[in-house]
């Protein structure tokens, strides 16, 4: 009842950079995540902190990979990664059925995609997404 | 003179807002500056007050006031909680019994059991029959007749409903087992089956280039690189079926959602069945 009054909120305008908060250390939980925790690390400093943030989604797709290997297992992680990876290169740019967040980029987390239909969680295209 | 006689007629003007003889804080001028705050819509200052003087006054329709107030600004367990100060015999009994279905209904969305039995008027009895009714919709086993489903519904709402119970008895699930075995046969075909065109046809054209370099490089012994196309085409075969199993899961609760969003909204276009309330005329 309280938060429903009116009262001063406190707004940043600071941009968040995706790239400042990734974590390059190599803790991880079993084999399945240092592997592709070491191949997401390799890929971050050698390519894609130099070419740029060009992923369309978000989670990013080396970040879909760690977060579907938390999720799953190193064999079904890769699976959701290749599966990611094509609908990435979608040759007809057909991205408009995934919801965004709210730096515009598609919102797809590997969440929806563990074979597990009572964790899916489905957004509208239209919906804003408030985080990363 | 003149501003002798200004400040005599001023004087009384201020003293008299400030006399003790007004009681602003008497419970029956607590309830008109509530019901002025009502019938202003805001339910949250309007309950502040109605609260202050609940206690004192045991009045029905304060207590179905805050119990409206509490249920337009979401809270709907604390409306209900008033709904059980309400006495069975005031005439505000049956519609605060409805209200608390339609609390019930969009904060637990389930199948309404009514726990006793109370005397309607007839459109009461027509909207508790429709409540009912649509709270079966939010059941997985659902075995009503069409006929006894759309029965307690009036002409306009019919065409809507009969959709619902269509949805409910039928939804146009795509079948995961069907995607993936389509996507193990040609590649992209289980995508393109819950309707995502462009990512079939960038499986099947990436599938293919790989079985294709694979194939070449066999064929002119260049053994390692055909491995390595073979691993990623494999990868890429088998993400795909994956890919396709995980869409058609996505596809029905895409489903599920616009059914249950549907529904939402036609309840609240209905107003959930309820009369609309005046208590500012």
């Amino acid at each position: 009842m309280e938060n429903l009054k009116w009262r001063k909120s406190d707004i940043s305008y600071e941009k968040q950079i995706h790239f400042s908060k990734r974590d390059y250390s190599f803790q991880s939980e079993n084999a399945g995540e240092f592997i592709t925790k070491s191949l997401a690390n390799a890929y971050w400093f050698f390519i894609s902190d130099v070419d740029g943030d060009n992923c369309p989604f978000r989670p990013t797709c080396s970040a879909f990979l760690l977060q579907s290997a938390k999720e799953t297992n190193i064999f079904q992680a890769s699976l959701m990664f290749f599966d990611r990876f094509t609908r990435d290169m979608n040759i007809a740019k057909g991205h408009d059925h995934y919801p965004r967040v709210s730096a515009g980029y598609y919102y797809d987390p590997p969440q929806n995609y563990t074979l597990n239909q009572g964790r899916i969680k489905y957004l509208p295209p239209a919906f804003i997404v408030d985080d990363e | 003179m003149r501003n002798f006689l200004t400040i005599i007629f001023l004087i009384p003007l201020t003293v008299h807002p400030q006399s003790s003889s007004f009681d602003f804080h008497s419970p029956e001028n607590v309830k008109k500056f509530a019901d002025h705050l009502f019938c202003e819509e805001d339910y949250l200052r309007a309950i502040e007050q109605y609260e202050l003087i609940n206690q004192k006054m045991d009045n029905d329709t304060i207590k179905f006031k805050v119990m409206l107030g509490y249920s337009e600004l979401g809270f709907f367990s604390e409306s209900n909680d008033f709904f059980r100060g309400i006495n069975d015999k005031s005439i505000f009994y049956p519609d605060a019994y409805l209200l608390s279905f339609k609390n019930q209904l969009i904060s637990e969305p389930g199948l309404i059991i009514a726990p006793s039995i109370i005397s309607f008027n007839a459109f009461q009895m027509k909207s508790f029959c429709k409540l009912i009714n649509i709270s079966m919709l939010y059941e997985d086993k659902f075995n009503i007749s069409k006929e006894n489903f759309i029965a307690p519904f009036d002409a306009e709402e019919l065409n809507s409903v009969s959709t619902f119970y269509d949805y409910k008895v039928e939804p146009p699930y795509k079948s995961p087992a069907l995607a993936g075995l389509l996507s193990a046969v040609i590649p992209g075909s289980g995508k393109m089956y819950v309707g995502e065109w462009g990512d079939g046809i960038t499986a099947l054209v990436v599938t293919s280039l790989f079985a294709f370099l694979a194939y070449d490089n066999f064929h002119a012994d260049h053994t390692t690189r055909a491995w390595i196309f073979t691993g990623l085409g494999a990868f890429f075969y088998a993400g795909n079926i994956y890919g396709s199993v995980a869409s058609a899961q996505i596809f029905n609760a895409r489903i599920d959602f616009d059914f249950n969003n549907g529904l939402e909204l036609f309840l609240k276009q209905q107003n959930y069945f309820l009369p609309d309330y005046d208590f500012c005329e």
